[in-house]
């Protein structure tokens, strides 16, 4: 039985179009509209990896923006430069005052490290089912931004680090939404991904099947971290600033609202959606600061959300993807 | 062929859909041809938000210094200023974005901002582009040194304005026992304890106890009840203009009647405001002077503000702001161009600009201005100016 769960040759040409578009952006304009569209790159991962939690997995976590935080600082202290640790960092324990890192295996090592605070975090928080799960993972967003409030002498606390180099190049965020987009491909098409769907669908069944739903949730649940904490480390390079207040519970709304409207499941349909949703209030930032209302753009994602779900609660593609990426699973019949 | 072509239709559509976007984002993105284009500023301020009542008026004075230099005619020979004024809304994460955009539109040199975390979210940005950024209000003694050779200071540094309130509370306030409150959420507020303390201190003064509370915070109860069993003579408050008002209404409402002092966070409308009249008594703070200075640069810049928004000056940071649009404009007539090294080094040699605030000349090494600290009293809500305290006394 062959089966292809997608179809190279338009999964490639998509590669390819978003490459050109990438080196069109850094090349031809101005680097403040590249960083706009770095920012809807980012958007696309975020959801895209949420997905896999909440889409997937049925998991309703809200818990995205603390492994931002873990792994954007983590990725921060150990790229900020030693000079620059000894006047903003002075009481930093001596090992780590002399690390300085390159950007690549530091975006790495804040994923890591958001993913294995995941796994500790996710034993007790993913038994909580429905609502409760939701509000745990608040929780876990406020005792994150307390913890590193706290730690003033790692964190400079609520000051926050400025000044972080501005390093996340379209390139590099190009490059982890493919290898986002690639993993959340490849996991939706494995038996993996099916056992995380099944699961969504039924968690009674599905352990009666001898699914270990522990397992399941819990390595759903670190995946989607892991991604978070890479895009927590770009997202704090692009900005230059990093606070324990930067990736809040308005963050973490966005980007259920962005899985929603896509489509619970559907990987094409987040990567859609993020990519319109946060054009969409780009777009509307100059009319919002000629208004003078700012928060326009949050007031229309809401409403759009209050739409999805009245009208097509399944959002635009409900579990399945854009057809012309997947190719027909045959199933023969033994012959 | 037919099935090719029937799975070649949408990605043609989409590889179309993705082309016409790309096309609309470049022909957004495009910048302006330059020609003989005015010389543009970036205005970075806080115009909304926490620090708006400090930002709006920094950015309405240097909007008003560039309307008078163009109405003299310009500089190099006739070409015009303009300060374009970015919103950051108190959010550190715009102000780094923010200073982005400036920088794609064009400008020659970024100036603003009446705090330290903002200039290091937004400063940064500018040296890296080789281009100078000269706060209006920022204070930080530190601040040269941690953003580079491009930036400059129109203000004196916090170590000034902390030795003048803690030398004013012990002579003029017979203050010998103080509190200390501190918002450890700020460079700016832990810095001026950290130097109000180390005076006060060396001048035989003790601090009784020291507590901390947060920007955003809107309940001091418990650092009041503190204050009132803790026997001191004064209560200094490390704080933005944020939490100016609330804490002094919140020490007046307890029935706390020991003065209370602070440094330049606390010279806002806010603090006669929030309390009002009644409550408004027996504040002092450290601020830039202008206010009862009969200099003639002084009593031109009141006049025309009076005359532009039909209101005195709301505070010091409208001077500041003036002066930082003020000090960028002679430096540019001085270097003759606009070219970022240029004005640096034009910038870096100013050794006597006269500033509303006082004179502006960078001749330590820190390069922190050496100016006068003015020492204000509120009294019923009313702001009176009492004393110039002089550096290196």
């Amino acid at each position: 039985m062959k089966q292809k769960s997608f179809s190279i040759p338009a999964m490639a040409i998509l590669g390819i179009l978003g490459l050109i578009f990438t080196a069109v952006a850094d090349l031809m304009l101005s680097s403040y509209i590249t960083s706009v569209i770095s920012f809807i790159f980012l958007y696309m991962i975020l959801a895209v990896s949420l997905n896999i939690t909440n889409g997937f997995t049925g998991l309703f976590s809200l818990g995205h923006p603390a492994f931002m935080s873990i792994g954007g600082y983590v990725a921060a202290l150990l790229i900020l430069p030693v000079f620059r640790k000894e006047f903003f960092l002075p009481d930093l324990p001596p090992w780590l005052a002399v690390q300085q890192w390159p950007f690549f295996p530091a975006i790495l090592v804040g994923g890591i490290v958001a993913a294995l605070v995941a796994v500790i975090i996710g034993y007790p928080v993913l038994r909580l089912k429905g609502h409760y799960l939701a509000v745990a993972t608040i929780g876990t967003i406020f005792i994150v931004r307390v913890v590193l409030k706290n730690t003033e002498e790692l964190t400079r606390g609520a000051l926050g680090l400025n000044g972080l180099g501005f390093l996340s190049s379209i390139w590099w965020i190009y490059l982890w939404l493919v290898i986002t987009v690639y993993v959340a491909w490849k996991l939706k098409f494995s038996s993996w991904g099916r056992t995380m769907l099944a699961l969504r669908e039924n968690e009674m069944a599905a352990s009666c099947l001898g699914i270990n739903t522990t397992m399941v949730k819990i390595a759903a649940f670190v995946i989607g971290a892991f991604f978070a904490g890479i895009s927590g480390g770009l997202w704090a390079h692009l900005t230059t600033v990093i606070t324990p207040e930067s990736y809040s519970l308005g963050l973490a709304f966005n980007l259920v609202v962005m899985v929603v409207i896509g489509g619970s499941g559907s990987i094409s349909g987040a990567l859609i959606a993020a990519g319109g949703i946060s054009l969409l209030v780009e777009y509307l930032r100059p009319l919002e600061e000629a208004l003078g209302m700012y928060g326009l753009g949050q007031i229309l994602i809401s409403a759009a959300l209050l739409l999805v779900l009245i009208f097509r609660p399944k959002g635009l593609f409900g579990t399945g993807e854009l057809s012309i990426l997947r190719k027909e699973i045959t199933y023969r019949s033994a012959r | 062929m037919l099935r090719l072509t029937k799975r070649m239709k949408p990605i043609i559509m989409i590889s179309l859909i993705m082309m016409a976007a790309m096309a609309m984002v470049f022909a957004a993105g495009q910048k302006e041809a330059a020609a003989d284009a005015p010389i543009k500023l970036a205005g970075m301020y806080n115009l909304t938000g926490g620090f708006s009542s400090i930002d709006a008026p920094g950015l309405n004075g240097a909007q008003l210094q560039a309307k008078l230099i163009n109405e003299a005619g310009g500089v190099l020979g006739g070409r015009m200023i303009e300060v374009v004024g970015y919103d950051t809304q108190s959010d550190q994460q715009a102000a780094a974005t923010q200073a982005k955009r400036a920088l794609d539109q064009g400008v020659i040199a970024g100036l603003g901002y009446g705090d330290t975390t903002f200039v290091m979210a937004a400063a940064p940005l500018f040296q890296s582009a080789g281009l100078p950024f000269v706060t209006s209000g920022a204070t930080h003694p530190e601040l040269p040194k941690w953003v580079g050779d491009m930036f400059f200071m129109v203000p004196f540094g916090d170590d000034d304005q902390s030795f003048a309130i803690a030398e004013f509370a012990w002579e003029d306030l017979n203050a010998r026992k103080v509190v200390v409150w501190t918002d450890d959420s700020m460079d700016f507020t832990l810095a001026l304890s950290k130097f109000f303390k180390q005076r006060f201190n060396e001048l035989g003064g003790t601090i009784v106890h020291e507590v901390f509370f947060q920007t955003g915070d809107t309940d001091f109860s418990a650092n009041i009840a503190r204050l009132r069993d803790s026997g001191a003579d004064a209560v200094f408050v490390g704080s933005i203009p944020n939490e100016a008002g609330l804490t002094v209404k919140q020490i007046r409402e307890a029935g706390i009647d020991m003065p209370i002092i602070s440094a330049d966070g606390y010279d806002t409308e806010l603090v006669a405001t929030v309390p009002g009249p009644q409550l408004a008594n027996d504040v002092y703070f450290s601020t830039h002077t202008y206010r009862n200075d009969d200099r003639p640069e002084v009593t031109r810049f009141v006049e025309a503000y009076r005359e532009e928004f039909d209101r005195d000056p709301e505070n010091a940071f409208a001077a500041l702001g003036f002066d930082a649009v003020g000090l960028i404009a002679d430096a540019i007539e001085r270097a003759g161009s606009t070219d970022g090294k240029a004005l640096q080094k034009a910038l870096a040699e100013t050794t006597e600009y006269q500033g509303v605030t006082g004179l502006i000349a960078y001749t330590r090494p820190s390069r922190v201005p050496e100016k006068p600290v003015a020492i204000i009293g509120v009294q019923n809500g009313e702001f009176e100016y009492l004393e110039t305290w002089w550096p290196g006394n």
